[in-house]
């Protein structure tokens, strides 16, 4: 079953050294973990499927050009693919805040000033979400039970059949675990 | 003294009660255990703002043969990638196929991927708690406890704003319903700027017109009400919160904050199948 932690999963900070090693294979994996945190931030900021499909495109050719500038003793791979995702998502605002501009001025109307970058909660919420994802199985149960549950963690305990301890270490730990991977990612890399 | 042990820290983000008098002291004047306190409650709020419907999508696979195009990789071969959700990965690959170039319902879309996920979630809960079901239909989760406590947490409802009101973009709130043997009791919070008046909060007719107000919410945006016996929740199926004048006017001002409906799951027929054993 799926929610079994026997898969072996690749840790962030592997993915990380293949790539910042140039591994051919590197690009691939870096795209299998991280595809879907700069579509989904793409997607969620510009509302529009081939735009979303295009600045991915853009985020993971241009960090494979730019790869010897990424350094992982100055922060994480998801952070500096963060980064261009914000760069590439404003450019595409830009651009379409250029193409409205001269429809608006070719019909006589006045210009209205954009801001240029997907905002900081769509792109928080997203990695969150990433996040959570990650955690281990029962871990990612204790969580998603807590924030929407209702339920206190004694209750958790008690309906998952883990020892209180358990509970409060996950809690703890995973909170933690959250709390450093949203500081990571947004800090400007 | 020593700063406050980190779990209590973040049992108190998560809302709950923990902890000792001392640690309440502890917490007002050490700047350290403030901050952490503070870190934790941030990381809470997001993901109760964000919901449990918040997910990632998988981009179609047309996006990595472009890439792999575009960086001449041509040891990557594109079928090797396989997306860690099929079930969101389908709706993106049929989304493409239906939407080229076009508009795409994100909305709709997002509630596919997410059905694919809910699915996940109550498997993997069935194998692991036998005692829980996690069922969620719109935009609301039930939580049901299927054992006999003495009150049950029937529905937890996530409210948002409405299109018609603008000026209230970005409010969320829960309701979460509670039941015991005699009565049902709710629980609201609303997250949504302060403004001059009082918030309140209403249950909504199936017509439109009739309404019952439950209460006012705290300072704090939160409230506890009873819902008044013998109110049919299948009618009065929606949650409303508004935003009152001081006017001593008891009619609803008109001024949807935030919204939300009942499952009927939770209602329809629940005083049978859904009931302890």
């Amino acid at each position: 079953m799926d929610y079994c932690q026997c898969v072996d999963r690749t840790s962030d900070e592997d993915v990380s050294g293949v790539f910042s090693e140039g591994h051919p294979d590197a690009l691939q994996l870096v795209y299998e973990r991280f595809g879907s945190l700069v579509y989904s931030i793409a997607l969620r900021s510009l509302r529009t499927r081939s735009d979303a499909e295009d600045v991915t495109q853009q985020v993971f050719v241009s960090a494979w050009r730019s790869r010897d500038s990424f350094d992982p003793k100055r922060g994480t791979l998801a952070g500096w693919l963060v980064t261009i995702t914000r760069n590439k998502v404003a450019d595409a605002m830009r651009e379409r805040q250029r193409q409205s501009r001269v429809l608006l001025q070719v019909a006589g109307g006045a210009t209205v000033p954009a801001s240029y970058a997907p905002s900081d909660q769509v792109v928080d919420r997203i990695v969150l979400a990433d996040e959570l994802a990650q955690l281990p199985e029962s871990q990612r149960l204790v969580m998603v039970l807590a924030f929407y549950s209702d339920l206190t963690h004694e209750q958790i305990a008690k309906v998952l059949g883990l020892p209180l301890g358990t509970v409060k270490s996950h809690i703890r730990r995973s909170l933690q675990r959250l709390r450093s991977r949203l500081e990571a990612d947004s800090v400007a890399y | 003294m020593s700063h406050t042990d980190p779990v209590i820290l973040a049992l108190r983000a998560l809302g709950e009660t923990a902890g000792t008098a001392q640690d309440d002291d502890h917490a007002q004047t050490c700047p350290h255990c403030r901050h952490e306190q503070a870190r934790l409650t941030e990381v809470v709020d997001l993901a109760r703002h964000a919901g449990p419907d918040e997910h990632l999508e998988q981009p179609p696979p047309v996006v990595w043969d472009r890439i792999a195009a575009a960086v001449g990789n041509a040891t990557v071969s594109p079928t090797t990638v396989r997306p860690r959700e099929t079930v969101a990965s389908s709706n993106g690959h049929q989304g493409r196929a239906q939407d080229s170039g076009q508009e795409a319902d994100v909305g709709e879309h997002r509630r596919a991927g997410a059905r694919g996920r809910r699915g996940r979630l109550v498997t993997a809960l069935a194998g692991l708690a036998a005692g829980l079901i996690i069922g969620v239909g719109g935009t609301a989760g039930v939580v049901q406890l299927t054992k006999a406590p003495a009150t049950r947490v029937v529905a937890q409802i996530e409210l948002s704003s409405l299109p018609a009101f603008p000026q209230w973009r970005g409010a969320t709130g829960t309701a979460v319903m509670r039941a015991t043997a005699s009565q049902q009791v709710m629980v609201v919070t609303l997250h949504a700027p302060q403004r001059p008046g009082f918030y309140e909060v209403w249950l909504l007719a199936r017509n439109g017109v009739s309404m019952i107000s439950l209460g006012d919410l705290n300072a704090d945006h939160t409230g506890t009400f009873t819902v008044p016996p013998g109110v049919d929740l299948r009618n009065y199926s929606r949650i409303d919160v508004s935003l009152q004048p001081f006017n001593g006017s008891t009619l609803h001002a008109k001024t949807s904050v935030v919204r939300g409906s009942l499952p009927a799951v939770a209602f329809g027929s629940s005083s049978g199948s859904a009931s302890p054993s």
